[in-house]
């Protein structure tokens, strides 16, 4: 009995995988992305390549020489008579170019179309030259402005010391690895479940295999092709990382400083059995949308984003009480856990237990789908409301 | 002794205050081709739906003996259904939707996709197998669709409304798939309101209307109780009162089909040759034609006796 549960469950699983897994489109997918990638990178080197340019500053002819001097470095300085002042100030109008700096002792004036980050950049250097007068006004030496400006000294003494940079990365590469699974499973799951309704094949389909083989083919097919899809992102901005080393000078091998290999082992359980959580939920909820133009539940597709996004508070503070209890909630622990795992310490009695009960909630959850898919397709004309679902589902 | 491979007991199914189906029962054996007969609306469907377990009778139950097993839910290998509404992958190829049908109910694939590729053929569309339905007319649809049915060789076959939404040409092809498939050993139940096309191959009947029984048994019976009577249609030059056609003797029954068509329903022990005695004192007859009942006609009595 059990034998033939499963083959059919793995022929419904072979066939949703086969029906939307297509490798042409996954890597015309990549070409894409990498050719959009590629537009944008020198699109936007284009774009800012006139602010690499020095920036043209006119100073009025009595500034003070030391300021030139450091300005000289970064800007091209055009010193200009007092009375044309007026005139420049009217071509800035027209022409939208250029910066007027006007010293006046110990007060600068600065003149320009509208405040961009070159100005920004220029009143840095201003604040410089400020720091400087006013160092040789009180008589202080470099040396000692350097040791009043000088951080306390503090020797650190730590007992968890691997919440580096490195680990943060690979926690928000984990949550976004998890949202493009998401993400996919849910248009496909969408258009499998809705798509075969709307085709009239589902009578035909559980007048041959139950309806709780139905819906494990599904998710399990859907959430293999989310999951197949993940991997293939992951190799590739493995791949990207690398040669990212490459051409910055460092070596391939940098890469590896990211891959924390016990984080990544445990975040490839937690993602799959999210997926099938979050693809059961859906599948629950496609199974009573008859028309998924027009039907108000198709925004409850939304929902599991919002849960993937909390994950995201978890690295604020991930030994937060809100981090903990989202590490261990069944509908966010898929990346909560993992991300914590990264970057803070963790039990391995608390990685098991929130697993165990990620584990049961998919248990439960693709039961619950099945049964609401087989109250949904008696009712037929309408789509069902929650209530009638409910009132149906405790009747069968 | 022919063996009962199916075994319905006093199932009912209300759908809020619809009584659906009203407390009926039958048995289909072995090698029948048992037609439901009915109007839309009838309780056609709803039965075959509890039948294959996608419904639940409220109350009543169903025996399957199928492969040697005693069953109440049949198991999908030895079943075969076609649905009322029709529907298949439309962006899938002919020969993977089939194969992938026949393999859920229990096929292996290498077989299906032999017998796949024989119907294929047969249905004359061996070139178009890797194409995607909907590339097909509507006709070759509901062809394939029919062969995803039965491409497993079931045991029992249910078709639901085989013969809707076909042209007459079709309809004949299907009653000739129909018996072939039946003549192979699969046992056929199949619903229907077109009662000329159930008369053609249908052995036993189930009669049915507002979830009720009206007649169950063989067709051979149905005419023999029901059918012995004589039905004559007059063409009259003017209009004749019904009251002139009320006194004739032995009439049961006067239907005027239009102001000057008259069908007049005798007794099944009514003499002939006195009714055309008697129809010769009715003035303005310009034609006249017999025949036995046939199984619409048949419904209609019986319908009306209810």
């Amino acid at each position: 009995m059990m034998m033939k549960y499963l083959k059919k469950v793995i022929t419904v699983t072979r066939w949703e995988f086969s029906r939307f897994f297509k490798p042409k489109n996954e890597a015309l997918g990549i070409v894409i992305m990498l050719v959009v990638s590629a537009i944008f990178y020198l699109g936007g080197k284009y774009a800012f390549s006139d602010t690499d340019k020095k920036l043209k500053i006119s100073a009025l002819n009595d500034m003070d020489v030391s300021l030139t001097e450091i300005l000289n470095n970064n800007y091209v300085i055009n010193q200009i008579p007092k009375e044309d002042k007026a005139k420049f100030i009217a071509h800035l109008r027209n022409e939208r170019d250029g910066v007027l700096l006007e010293q006046d002792s110990e007060k600068f004036v600065l003149h320009a179309y509208k405040n961009t980050r070159a100005i920004k950049k220029l009143k840095t250097y201003l604040t410089e030259y400020h720091k400087q007068r006013e160092m040789q006004r009180i008589g202080l030496a470099p040396e000692e402005l350097t040791a009043v400006l000088s951080p306390a000294p503090v020797a650190e003494s730590f007992l968890y010391t691997d919440n580096s940079m490195n680990r943060l990365v690979l926690s928000y590469f984990f949550a976004g690895l998890m949202i493009l699974a998401l993400f996919l499973s849910f248009a496909y799951q969408f258009t499998a479940i809705t798509g075969e309704k709307q085709l009239k094949i589902t009578e035909q389909i559980v007048s041959a295999i139950s309806s709780q083989v139905w819906m494990d083919g599904k998710i399990f097919g859907i959430t293999l092709t989310g999951i197949s899809s993940m991997f293939t992102y992951a190799i590739l901005s493995i791949v990207g990382g690398m040669l990212f080393f490459q051409f910055t000078d460092l070596p391939a091998s940098g890469i590896l400083d990211y891959l924390y290999l016990p984080s990544i082992a445990i975040y490839l359980p937690f993602a799959l059995v999210g997926i099938l959580i979050w693809n059961a939920l859906l599948a629950a909820i496609a199974s009573i949308i008859t028309d998924p133009y027009n039907s108000g539940k198709s925004s409850l597709m939304m929902l599991p984003v919002v849960f993937v996004l909390a994950s995201f508070l978890v690295t604020r503070d991930p030994d937060s009480g809100l981090s903990i209890f989202l590490s261990w909630f069944p509908l966010t622990s898929a990346t909560s856990m993992p991300v914590r795992w990264a970057i803070t310490e963790v039990g391995y009695w608390q990685a098991a237990g929130s697993f165990l009960l990620l584990l049961l909630t998919f248990y439960f959850l693709r039961k619950l789908a099945a049964k609401i898919f087989r109250v949904s397709i008696l009712i037929t004309g309408k789509e069902p409301t929650w209530s009638e679902v409910y009132k149906l589902s405790k009747q069968a | 002794m022919q063996k009962t491979v199916l075994s319905v007991n006093s199932i009912s199914k209300d759908f809020l205050n619809v009584k659906a189906v009203n407390n009926i029962s039958f048995t289909v054996g072995q090698g029948d081709i048992y037609a439901f007969l009915g109007p839309n609306g009838a309780g056609k469907t709803t039965t075959l739906r509890i039948l294959l377990d996608i419904i639940k009778p409220d109350s009543g139950h169903i025996e399957w003996n199928l492969n040697g097993k005693q069953e109440l839910v049949p198991e999908a290998e030895h079943i075969g259904y076609l649905p009322e509404e029709r529907g298949l992958y439309l962006d899938i190829p002919i020969l993977k939707s089939l194969v992938y049908l026949a393999t859920i109910r229990g096929m292996k694939k290498g077989d299906a996709k032999k017998i796949a590729l024989e119907w294929i053929e047969r249905l004359g569309l061996a070139d178009r197998a890797k194409e995607k339905l909907q590339v097909l007319s509507k006709g070759n649809q509901q062809k394939i669709q029919f062969v995803a049915s039965i491409l497993h060789k079931p045991e029992f076959a249910i078709l639901d409304e085989p013969f809707s939404g076909l042209d007459p040409l079709n309809q004949e092809i299907f009653i000739d798939y129909i018996k072939e498939i039946n003549n192979q050993g699969t046992t056929i139940l199949l619903s229907a309101h077109q009662m000329s096309l159930v008369e053609k191959v249908a052995n036993k009947l189930f009669l049915i209307n507002n979830g009720n029984e009206i007649y169950n048994g063989s067709l051979s019976d149905l005419y023999q109780t029901f059918g012995k009577k004589i039905i004559i249609e007059l063409q009259l030059k003017s209009h004749v009162n019904e009251t002139t056609f009320q006194y004739l003797n032995g009439v049961e029954s006067v239907n005027y089909i239009d102001d000057l068509r008259v069908k007049i329903t005798f007794g099944q022990k009514t003499d002939l040759n006195n009714v055309l005695l008697d129809l010769t004192k009715v003035d303005g007859i310009c034609d006249i034609t017999s025949h036995k009942p046939n199984l619409h006609e048949i419904f209609l009595q019986l319908v009306k006796k209810q």
